[in-house]
C-alpha cells in the first residue's frame, strides 16, 4: 500500500489528468448538462425570459470576475505562493498518490473555512452575496461570480503550501474542487443513496446552502465532502422545499447591478453607521451585524 | 459549537492529512535509500572502471541496455549571475525513473567542491533517445519545477532543452 501511495508520478501526467477533470469538464459534463437543465425548464414550462437573462448575467459575471483576477495578478499569487514554498515551507513533498489525494482533501478542507468565512463576515459576504443572489438554480449559477471571490482562497491556501506541497499542485486542487462544485447546481438529481449522502456533498446538500428559508442559513458550506459540515456543526439536510436567493432579494439580471450589488450595499451600509470603530466592525462582523444604539 | 472546539478538529484534520503525506514520503524515501545503495557503488565503479561497471548493471535483473546508459557521470557548464563553472551530477535510476544528482561542484579556476547530493533533475520517460522530465532550474534564489526534454546527441552528450513562460535555454551535458 505504502509502495502504491508513495509511487512517484510525473508532473506530465497528473498535469494531464487534471486537465481533463478541470477544464475539459466544460466541454464533457457541463454545457451538455446546462442544455438538459434547459431542456427540463421548457418542459415543465418554466423557460422564460427571466430565467435566460439571469443564465447570460451569469456568464457575464464569470468574464468580470476572470478580468479583475487577471488585473490583481494572477502570476503575483502564484510568485507569492513559490516564495512561501522556498522559504517557509516544510521539507518539499514529491509528487506521488498520497500527496496528490491529502492535498485535494486540504484543498477541500480550506474550501469548506474560506466558505465560511465569505458567508460570515460583512467583506466577505459583499462580494460572496453575488453568487447566491440568483432566485434561480442551475449550473449558469456556479460561474456567477462577485469581484473579490478570489481573495479569500488566498489566505486559506498558503498554510497547505506552507505543509510543503507544490503550489502548481495546490492551486490545480483548489480548482477540482470548484469544479466538483459546479456540478452541484442542479435540481436534475434528487438524493443519492446514504452513505454518499452522508460523506460527499450533492446537488440536495447544495440546493439547501442556497437556500433562502431561515432553517437553511449558512449552512452546508463543503466542496467535496459533506463531513467539514457535520464535523463542525453546519450540516442542514434538504426537508423543506428550498427557496432560492437571498433574504433581501436583487430583483434584476442586469449584470453590473447583479456583479457590484454586494459591494454597494456594504458601502451603504458603512455610510449609514456612526464611528470609524463600527464601519470598521461592519467589515468583519456577520453581515447581519449593526452596532447597539 | 465551541470556538476552541473547531480549532482542535481543525488542527486534528490538519495534522492528519498533511502528517501521512510526510510519514509515507519519508518511509519510502527510507526504502529507496536502502535499495539504491548497490547502484550507487556501481557509480563509483564506474568513475574508475566504466567496463566493469557495465558488466556489475547488466548483472542487475531490471537493467535495460537501451536506456540504462545514461546512468553515471554528467558534467554541464554554466555562465549565470549565480554560478560560473560546471556541476557534475551523477544519475542515478531509481524505482524505473532516471534521476539526476548534484556531485560536485568546479568553479571557473578548476577547483572543485564536493555537492550536498540535491536532486536536480527527473527524466520521467527515456526512450534511449529522447526523454521528458522535470528539471529544478534556480532563479533570483527561488527554485522551479519546469518541464525539459532530453535529446541524446551521442552517447556521451545529451541536450537538456527547457521553455518556461519565455525563460528558455539549452544545456550540454557530457559524459564523465
Amino acid at each position: 500500500m505504502i509502495e502504491f501511495l508513495s509511487k512517484e508520478l510525473s508532473w506530465i501526467d497528473v498535469d494531464y489528468w487534471f486537465y481533463v477533470f478541470n477544464d475539459l469538464s466544460l466541454i464533457y459534463i457541463i454545457v451538455p448538462f446546462f442544455v438538459l437543465e434547459l431542456i427540463r425548464y421548457a418542459w415543465q414550462k418554466r423557460l422564460n425570459t427571466n430565467l435566460v437573462l439571469d443564465s447570460l448575467a451569469n456568464i457575464i459575471t464569470f468574464g468580470a470576475f476572470l478580468t479583475i483576477e487577471f488585473l490583481l495578478g494572477l502570476l503575483a499569487v502564484t510568485k507569492l505562493y513559490f516564495w512561501v514554498y522556498n522559504h517557509i515551507s516544510l521539507p518539499h513533498l514529491e509528487l506521488n498518490w498520497i500527496t496528490i489525494i491529502t492535498c485535494v482533501l486540504l484543498a477541500d478542507f480550506a474550501y469548506y473555512w474560506e466558505h465560511r468565512m465569505m458567508h460570515r463576515i460583512g467583506i466577505g459576504w459583499a462580494t460572496h452575496t453575488v453568487h447566491h443572489s440568483s432566485p434561480h438554480f442551475n449550473m449558469s449559477v456556479a460561474y456567477r461570480f462577485g469581484p473579490l471571490d478570489a481573495i479569500m482562497p488566498i489566505i486559506f491556501s498558503l498554510p497547505i503550501v506552507m505543509l510543503g506541497y507544490d503550489p502548481i499542485l495546490v492551486l490545480l486542487s483548489e480548482v477540482f474542487v470548484q469544479v466538483f462544485q459546479t456540478l452541484l447546481h442542479t435540481e436534475i438529481i434528487g438524493k443519492f443513496i446514504k452513505p454518499v449522502e452522508f460523506i460527499f456533498n450533492t446537488p440536495s446538500h447544495h440546493r439547501v446552502h442556497h437556500g433562502s428559508n431561515r432553517q437553511y442559513w449558512d449552512k452546508n458550506y463543503g466542496g467535496i465532502l459533506i463531513i467539514w459540515d457535520r464535523m463542525f456543526g453546519t450540516f442542514e439536510p434538504e426537508i423543506e422545499t428550498v427557496r432560492y436567493g437571498i433574504s433581501e432579494p436583487l430583483h434584476s439580471t442586469n449584470p453590473v447591478k447583479v456583479f457590484f450589488h454586494g459591494i454597494t450595499r456594504l458601502a451603504k451600509k458603512i455610510g449609514s453607521v456612526e464611528g470609524f470603530k463600527n464601519k470598521f466592525l461592519v467589515l468583519i462582523k456577520p453581515p447581519d451585524w449593526m452596532p447597539k444604539e | 459549537m465551541k470556538n476552541s472546539t473547531l480549532l482542535f478538529r481543525s488542527l486534528a484534520v490538519i495534522l492528519l492529512l498533511g502528517g501521512s503525506a510526510h510519514l509515507v514520503s519519508y518511509a519510502s524515501e527510507q526504502t529507496v535509500d536502502n535499495t539504491i545503495s548497490p547502484v550507487d557503488e556501481s557509480i563509483e565503479l564506474q568513475t574508475s572502471k566504466s567496463e566493469e561497471n557495465t558488466l556489475l548493471l547488466k548483472d542487475t535483473s531490471d537493467y535495460n541496455e537501451e536506456t540504462d546508459y545514461i546512468i553515471g557521470n554528467w558534467k554541464t557548464m554554466y555562465n549565470s549571475k549565480d554560478f560560473k563553472g560546471a556541476i557534475v551530477f551523477i544519475i542515478k535510476k531509481e524505482k524505473g525513473v532516471f534521476n539526476a544528482y548534484t556531485h560536485a561542484y568546479e568553479d571557473e579556476n578548476g577547483d572543485s567542491e564536493k555537492a550536498k547530493g540535491h536532486k536536480i533533475l527527473m527524466i520521467k520517460s527515456f526512450d534511449g533517445y529522447k526523454g521528458k522530465g522535470i528539471y529544478k532550474v534556480t532563479y533570483e534564489k527561488q527554485t522551479y519545477d519546469i518541464e525539459c526534454e532530453i535529446d541524446m546527441v551521442d552517447e556521451n552528450t545529451f541536450k537538456l532543452s527547457y521553455d518556461y513562460y519565455g525563460y528558455s535555454d539549452v544545456e550540454t551535458w557530457k559524459r564523465q
